[in-house]
């Protein structure tokens, strides 16, 4: 798989989180939202969920390929 | 752009209330359902979504058991029929537009440039015979044919280009500096110099034809002065022939002339009442549009200030807005004093001599009397001046048989 150098988050279908800072987070290859509170936002990944903790904490935009968050993430946990 | 492309299509802001908001959101992204700016409030979330996904959300709502509340509407497809409603204005708009499409199609000014010696008025009724008016449909204009109508009409033209700007039709053109050539040689009857006046001759330079008198010599009126009608003689002193030209001579002529002037006793002036009445009007080409009105005064003068906006004057539409002023006025009968007759006389009497001063004429003496009649002021003048001579007649031909019988006589 490793000389293939197929890009890994398709093949393992992980989440692919990107953060600017603590303000702004992109994800993609997702399921969907479990939870979302201005202070928690939970996804579902295909193998694992994860959270984003902080405050005000708010969806951009959110479609079947990527979403974005943005507030004051504190903390990104994989669950 | 992205802006732009929601604006046209619509989009609305709504809330999600209900068991499952969050199901509800990962059913519209798993259809490809744009949502946007997604807000948590108090009990349900706000976001926005498209004109086009809000119509495709009654399955999801179904079977989330969520309630979608519209807030707000954004975006064309929800403020045009709002528009719709205002149908004068609607109107208003679609009439303007067809109007401003149909003008279009008509020539509305033209624009000459490069003519010097083809005065305005003469382009202009040329290009009226041949059809090109202003108003005319740009359709009939055919400018290849309208530059060779102007090339072959005035010679003088050596280039000339047509071209259509929007409604304005320009046309440049360039004449011929060159002078075209005259012919030296003509042949001419002859004409003689005469006098115009009796006088006496005070300076003669004469440069074709035959003197007839000195300098210093007294002549009547319709004295020959110089002729033009030169002999070629034979060896033994008699003429052979004649030859006739234009007698060309500066001669300058004393002589006296008068004058008179009259003025009546009395006149009429123009005196303002001030009381004015004001009327506007519109003018469509040589069309007037104004309200209907009766005389406004007895006795009266207009003044017309027009102006064109400065729209239609870009627009080279030929619309003007006027006011028409009318002022009253009474003839009131004066009386001239003597100054004033006076002035008025000596005004008149400048205005002659400076018509005399203009043909050439020079004043050596004047001697002026103004007299009162019973009814009317007289001004009368006598003046010695030296004017040129310029009174030509035709010269008497000769036949040579003739004239060597006459010798014979």
């Amino acid at each position: 798989m490793e000389s293939l150098r197929l890009p890994k988050d398709i093949l393992m279908g992980a989440i692919k989180v990107t953060l600017t800072g603590c303000r702004e987070a992109w994800i993609e290859n997702y399921r969907g939202i479990l939870e979302y509170t201005d202070k928690q936002i939970l996804l579902q990944g295909k193998t694992c969920q994860v959270c984003f903790e902080g405050t005000r904490l708010s969806i951009d935009y959110y479609t079947n390929e990527d979403m974005k968050i943005s507030g004051c993430i504190a903390c990104v946990r994989y669950l | 752009m992205i802006r732009i492309l929601k604006y046209l299509r619509g989009y609305l802001r709504i809330r999600v209330r209900g068991f499952s908001p969050e199901r509800f959101m990962n059913l519209c992204s798993n259809r490809g359902i744009l949502l946007w700016d997604i807000v948590r409030e108090d009990d349900g979330y706000c976001m926005y979504i498209s004109l086009k996904g809000f119509w495709e959300l009654r399955p999801i709502v179904k079977k989330t058991g969520t309630r979608v509340a519209v807030l707000e509407r954004y975006g064309l497809p929800f403020f045009l029929p709002g528009l719709m409603k205002r149908k004068v204005f609607v109107l208003g708009m679609a009439l303007a537009v067809i109007f401003w499409l149909w003008s279009s199609g008509y020539v509305w000014s033209i624009n000459l440039y490069g003519n010097y010696r083809i005065t305005d008025d003469m382009f202009m009724s040329f290009l009226e015979q041949n059809g090109v008016t202003v108003g005319m449909n740009r359709k009939n204009l055919n400018i290849g044919e309208l530059e060779k109508r102007i090339r072959r009409n005035f010679p003088l033209v050596t280039w000339v280009s047509a071209k259509l700007d929007g409604t304005k039709l320009i046309i440049d053109l360039k004449e011929n500096d060159v002078p075209p050539v005259e012919d030296d040689e003509k042949e001419t009857a002859g004409t003689d110099l005469v006098a115009d006046y009796s006088g006496v001759v005070v300076s003669m330079i004469v440069r074709s034809g035959v003197p007839k008198v000195s300098i210093g010599d007294t002549v009547e009126a319709g004295a020959l002065l110089v002729e033009g009608k030169i002999p070629i003689c034979n060896d033994d002193a008699t003429v052979r022939e004649y030859r006739y030209v234009d007698a060309d001579a500066d001669i300058v002529l004393e002589y006296g002339i008068s004058h008179t002037e009259s003025l009546p006793l009395d006149y009429v002036k123009k005196v303002y009442t001030g009381r004015e009445k004001q009327s506007r009007y519109l003018r469509f080409g040589s069309s007037r549009l104004s309200l209907p009105r009766s005389k406004p005064y007895l006795v009266y003068d207009s003044l017309i200030r027009e102006s064109t906006p400065i729209v239609f004057k870009k627009l080279s539409v030929p619309v003007a807005m006027g006011i028409c002023t009318y002022r009253e006025y009474q003839n009131v009968e004066y009386k001239y004093t003597d100054e004033e007759a006076e002035a008025e006389l000596t005004k008149k009497l400048n205005d002659f001599l400076a018509s005399l001063e203009e043909k050439g004429v020079q004043i050596i003496e004047k001697n002026v009397t103004i007299s009162m009649y019973d009814d009317r002021w007289v001004l009368e003048g006598g003046f010695m001046v030296r004017g040129p001579v310029k009174k030509r007649i035709p010269t008497e031909k000769v036949v040579i048989g003739e004239s060597e019988e006459d010798d014979r006589q």
